[in-house]
């Protein structure tokens, strides 16, 4: 069966599955989604760090869902539940820690070139929504350190007046933002990032002032 | 400025498609190999240093190990003179909040949970207690008391607390005065926190499935047991603890930007430091989101050539190509 | 399941005029610093192999 619909165009334009479809296709085709190429200049072990973010969130989210699945008190008083808490916060420190030197590689490439600002702007914003996931992980321990945090940090949500319906001090909000809404933000947010990467590709060498005189003057005269 | 419009146009023409060469890459097994690489260094990570889990405060402990500080506590949210008394929204109209010129959101957002420190942390603890007439008698007498009655008491009662002493069945003593019925109240409460039960009313105060400890939580950093932990373990605002864990662990080393500015003027020094704070963030947030639409700060990376390092591979085989 | 390393005392910290932070904060930075720096400088093995298509 062919990609396109085989029905009439009048159909085809009151069809939205099909429209949806030749729309996703159009943007992605499958050799571009999952490409077995790449430009040759992408020659750096900078490169790695966004499968490295990438990775991470997914050590992140099996951990999580390990500690989800056997409540939030599981971890304080078993071994393994300990084991798994700690796994989670490391996969969150190596996280951050990769996520922001991707965030310089990409900087110091100007990676926004070539009609990819959206690339970075989904970036950008992957990172920031990060910040308050992470927020409510910390305030989602049941421990000293959960105490501290939300008692301190409730005065600039308050101040900025979230605080009246973002409450650092409700456990059971803060577990709920933590476990389902935040992630899929933070998820939805790198889908779409992954997926305009895939789009526009990894942005190219700038090119070199010197090279390119070289080149233009190496070039045949007319006639 | 055209032609600065101009070059940035041509470089991004220039970098709309790639035309060059390419190579086979699996970006499968790419993926599957760091998911792997990341699992390997977490579980080092782990097995070498595990992760902190200092237990939480409670009430009862704090009743316990300070009892003079959890009085004058409770003294102040009897009084209204504690922090969370004078907060403001979300919790009390005792103030308007922070703001910024005419901005002023706490305000405006208004009081979304409604806590009276003198009924909810005291006076409803104190009345569901049973079996204790005199109790009951010192609670009827208080609120029958006029405000200027009830103020001289607390002030005469805060002052005596300076010399308090903490005897050893957990209740404490006061030079003598006119006080009114604060100590019974007072000594009475500290027994009650002593045997749990402040923790348990202040949590389950609406409906018995409960999952917002404000309460409790208020009333403990309102004392000085929280912050005095917090102090040992470098977390306090002025020890920059925003970026810090508990222990020797890594902390949040991604919030430094933040925390500075509390510890510059005039953050430093305003009442209104959390909402200064969170507007300068929320502006250089906005900031590297739009990075590429900032001239200057997205010329950056031209005019200091990290690129060339990335790169060097690309441009040595362009530069021998030509 | 006790650590090998117990980290559960008091941060050292590292103080510098009005900064001050936890010494494992400033491992974090310096490492993540010293990876980006490693990160570029090391050679990426392969080099540059442009395929069978292209210029």
């Amino acid at each position: 069966m062919s990609v396109l619909s085989d029905k009439p165009a009048g159909v085809r334009r009151r069809s939205w599955t099909v429209a949806l479809r030749e729309r996703a296709v159009a943007a992605l085709p499958p050799e571009k989604l999952l490409a077995d190429k790449q430009p040759s200049y992408v020659s750096s072990w900078i490169y790695v760090f966004g499968v490295l973010s990438l990775a991470s969130l997914v050590v992140i989210i099996g951990s999580g869902t390990i500690l989800a699945l056997k409540g939030p008190a599981w971890w304080h008083f078993t071994g393994v539940g300990h084991f798994f808490n700690s796994i989670h916060l490391w996969s969150v420190e190596l996280f951050f820690f990769v996520m922001v030197i991707h965030l310089w590689g990409k900087y110091w490439m100007a990676a926004w070139r070539g009609g990819r600002v959206r690339t970075w702007v989904t970036g950008a914003v992957t990172f920031l929504v990060a910040i308050p996931c992470a927020l409510t992980g910390y305030v989602s321990q049941q421990n000293f350190d959960s105490q501290w945090i939300s008692a301190q940090a409730k005065d600039a949500m308050n101040a900025v007046g979230i605080g009246s319906f973002f409450n650092l001090l409700n456990f059971g909000q803060m577990y709920s933002y933590h476990v389902l809404l935040l992630p899929v933000a933070v998820v939805a947010l790198v889908v779409a990032h992954v997926l305009l990467v895939r789009k526009y590709g990894v942005v190219p060498p700038f090119e070199l002032r010197e090279l390119k005189a070289r080149a233009m003057a190496a070039q045949p005269e007319d006639g | 400025m055209s032609g600065y419009r101009a070059r940035r146009r041509a470089e991004d023409e220039a970098a709309r498609e790639w035309k060059g060469g390419c190579r086979s890459y699996d970006v499968v097994k790419e993926f599957c190999i760091a998911v792997g690489v990341v699992l390997a260094i977490t579980l080092v990570l782990t097995i070498l240093f595990s992760s902190p889990d200092d237990p939480p405060s409670t009430i009862r402990q704090w009743s316990r190990a300070d009892p003079v500080d959890f009085v004058t506590t409770a003294v102040s949210e009897l009084d209204g003179s504690s922090t969370t008394a004078g907060y403001g929204p979300p919790y009390n109209h005792a103030s308007s909040g922070q703001h910024e010129w005419f901005i002023r959101p706490q305000k405006w957002l208004g009081v979304s949970h409604p806590i009276d420190t003198t009924q909810d942390f005291v006076l409803a603890p104190l009345s569901s207690i049973t079996g204790q007439p005199a109790l009951q008698s010192a609670i009827s007498s208080y609120k029958s008391a006029s405000s200027k009655q009830q103020s001289a008491w607390a002030d005469g009662y805060t002052k005596a607390l300076n010399n308090a002493k903490a005897n050893p069945d957990g209740s404490i003593t006061v030079p003598p005065g006119s006080y009114g019925p604060l100590p019974t109240l007072m000594n009475s409460l500290v027994a009650f926190a002593q045997a749990g039960g402040l923790d348990g009313a202040l949590l389950t105060s609406k409906q018995f499935y409960q999952t917002d400890y404000t309460k409790p939580l208020l009333f403990m950093a309102d004392g000085g047991l929280l912050a005095s932990r917090a102090k040992q373990q470098h977390l306090l605002g002025t020890q920059w603890g925003i970026m810090n864990e508990t222990g020797s662990y890594p902390g949040q080393s991604w919030l430094w930007l933040y925390t500075f500015w509390y510890q510059i003027k005039p953050f430093s020094t305003s009442s209104n430091a959390d909402i200064l704070v969170m507007t300068v963030m929320a502006v250089l947030s906005l900031a590297l989101v739009l990075i590429p639409l900032i001239p200057g700060i997205r010329d950056i990376p031209r005019w200091i050539p990290i690129y060339k390092l990335i790169w060097r591979d690309h441009y040595r085989f362009i530069g021998q190509r030509r | 399941m006790a650590a090998i390393f117990n980290l559960n005392h008091p941060a050292h910290t590292v103080h510098w005029h009005f900064f001050q932070m936890s010494a494992s904060n400033v491992v974090v930075i310096v490492l993540m610093v010293i990876v980006f720096v490693l990160a570029i400088a090391i050679p990426f093995p392969g080099g540059h192999e442009p395929g069978a298509e292209g210029s």
